[in-house]
């Protein structure tokens, strides 16, 4: 039963704000998730990538990308284009909470680059992806589908769902938010390089323990949070007829959870199967990738649909890493291909296999499953073209990578000058500048070699000023297995003479 | 009572701190500083892994007891921690026993066994 239009409206209106405030929410869940799995000596790194992501993003897509999609999907369609229109949000303050759930859904794609690219990517060729990714990768991404073109049913239809017949069903982002940003993240990580010590000299994995499970964990259930708004937020309460909407936010809310819980579930069981014991790490992964398999399929598929695409999410993420580590060789630190952009392509092209109709099980036809495969590969060309751009020119302006004495520095020291688990702090002494062992700063040195990284930067018990001799004279002799030097990271003085004053001695 | 002032330096296991402590109040020698280190001895080398990837840690996380003695009878405060951390298995730990040349109590300024 229809209800008064201004009352759905005000409703639809609340809603779309507490969304956009949930997904936003997602933000600190990346932060906490990215930061957990890196070394302690770049999680401000990660967290200042994230942080610009969102302020810098939420700019670039207020100027540039929220207009610029709805100029990729004239232009793609069969819909006039209209420059000037398409930038009318700018003074149309109707259009600014749409605007507003439009840029927390392109910050999310934009800061899952910052996953694979961390621990060695440069601060400033990482700035100018983001503004890439929310000014143009990212709105390509929403004009080809959600805005009205390329693969979008409609009155004017985009020339490939002109072509086929249907329009191509990716609801919160599956595809358009997730498998884009995990495949920009993928070719981020293979442009810039794995971080120094990923690979032996035979090129054979060798793991770079994060900082903090507890963090990574937190980080994903602050995800999980945020993603109702995600998911359900998508759906408007009231419909254009002013009648509530309560079938499909039921679907919708369920099959997000099943997704979930099918997706940590399997993940769970594959680290059981693979490595003997239920990992937490692969769990938290898994969870996200039941969510991302889920994302686009939510109100299209039945509730065991939702369950076995979240499963099916979870399982492929161990399964994918190993293959992008091991057969790729792409350092892909956080996981971002495996979490969303293998478990976002799979589910999105199986919605027609447990697609819904009137409420009950119907495939959805195969022209159906034949343009959710053409928009995954379209969506997937595009994040890949125009990730390898933008990184390219990156590479151009800034240079992608940190030098190799800043990556075992750090790059919390090197990019920021900070440390973000500081062992001595200052306690109001007089003295204006605290050194590590509160007293005074010492003065500069020209080799400062002997710095002490506590997350194993360099061996510990070297004297200031010395050059660190090699790892095996300093521990007794006894040989040490090759995997023990990642973790004690390296075996080279940094050569950093920029950071004068940091004694610790 | 003789002037000599000793420390007491043990490596232990970290679980076995509280254990100490209570062994070291029983003897009479209740003060003490303990440290988080990480070393190397007999412990073999253990195994952990990150993403399903095994890596090898041979510095294992230890305490460090130091406790400095004047009043109480050195050999009994040794016992008191060797038996106290003892579990038997490889990685329990060593007791260093070293003569200390000086002492001063900062608030007092009491020099010497006194001090301590």
């Amino acid at each position: 039963m229809p209800v008064e239009p201004a009352v759905a409206n005000g409703i639809n209106t609340v809603w779309a704000l507490v969304v956009a405030f949930l997904i936003f929410f997602m933000q600190p869940g990346f932060a906490l998730l990215e930061a957990g799995q890196v070394r302690a000596k770049n999680a401000g790194n990660v967290l200042m990538k994230n942080m610009t992501d969102w302020t810098l993003g939420v700019l670039a897509y207020f100027l540039v990308g929220f207009g610029l999609s709805v100029i990729v999907a004239a232009l793609t369609s069969t819909s006039p284009l209209d420059i000037v229109g398409a930038f009318a949000y700018v003074s149309d303050s109707g259009q600014w909470i749409g605007w507003l759930v439009g840029a927390v859904f392109a910050m999310t794609a934009a800061t899952i680059v910052s996953g694979a690219v961390a621990e060695r990517m440069s601060f400033g060729a990482y700035v100018f992806v983001a503004a890439a990714m929310t000014a143009v990768i990212y709105p390509v991404a929403t004009g080809l589908t959600w805005d009205g073109g390329l693969l979008a049913a409609g009155d004017n239809p985009g020339f490939v769902a002109d072509l086929l017949g249907v329009g191509y069903l990716d609801f919160a982002g599956a595809t358009v938010v997730h498998m884009l940003g995990g495949l920009a993240g993928l070719t981020g990580a293979y442009m810039v390089g794995p971080r120094k010590g990923r690979f032996d000299e035979h090129g054979n994995s060798q793991p770079i323990p994060g900082h903090s499970m507890l963090l990574a964990v937190l980080g994903t259930l602050i995800l999980a949070f945020g993603w109702y708004g995600f998911n359900v937020g998508t759906s408007a309460i009231f419909n254009s007829s002013n009648e509530l909407l309560s079938a499909q936010l039921g679907r919708v809310a369920l099959n997000t959870t099943l997704g979930m819980g099918a997706g940590a579930l399997a993940a769970m069981a594959m680290s059981a199967r693979r490595q003997g014991k239920p990992d937490p790490l692969w769990t938290a992964n898994g969870l996200l990738a039941g969510l991302v398999a889920v994302t686009g399929a939510v109100p299209h598929v039945t509730w065991w649909g939702g369950l076995i695409l979240g499963g099916l999410g979870g399982a492929i993420v161990l399964p994918t890493y190993r293959f992008v580590v091991d057969e790729l060789g792409i350092d892909d630190v956080c996981g971002v291909f495996p979490v969303h952009g293998a478990a976002g392509a799979l589910g999105t092209i199986l919605i027609p296999v447990f697609g819904v109709q009137g409420g009950s099980w119907s495939f959805l036809g195969v022209d159906q499953l034949v343009m959710q495969i053409v928009g995954v590969a379209i969506i997937g060309l595009w994040a890949v073209v125009g990730t390898g751009v933008a990184f390219a020119v990156a590479d151009a302006l800034f240079g992608l990578r940190v030098s190799e004495a800043e990556e075992e520095l750090g790059l919390d020291e090197g990019e920021h000058g900070v440390s973000v688990y500081p062992e001595f702090t200052g306690d109001g002494a007089p003295e204006p500048t605290v050194t590590a062992d509160g007293g005074r700063p010492s003065p500069p040195t020209e080799d400062d070699g002997g710095r002490v990284e506590t997350d194993g930067g360099v061996p510990t018990g070297v004297p200031m000023g010395e050059p660190i001799p090699d790892r095996d004279s300093t521990d007794g002799g006894r040989p040490s297995p090759p995997t023990d030097a990642v973790v004690d990271c390296g075996t080279t003085p940094p050569e950093i003479d920029d950071d004068g004053g940091e004694a610790d001695e | 009572m003789s002037d000599d002032v000793e420390i007491v330096i043990a490596i232990i296991r970290r679980e076995k701190v509280g254990d100490v402590k209570a062994a070291l109040s029983d003897v009479g020698a209740p003060s003490l500083t303990v440290t988080e280190v990480s070393g190397r001895g007999s412990q073999p080398a253990k195994t952990e892994q990150w993403r399903g990837e095994e890596y090898t840690v041979d510095l294992h996380e230890k305490a460090k007891i130091e406790c400095v003695v004047a009043d109480v009878p050195t050999a009994d405060v040794v016992e008191a921690i060797r038996s106290a951390a003892h579990t038997g298995e490889k990685g329990d730990g060593k007791v260093f026993v070293l003569p200390v040349s000086h002492a001063v109590q900062i608030r007092t300024g009491k020099e010497g066994a006194d001090a301590v």
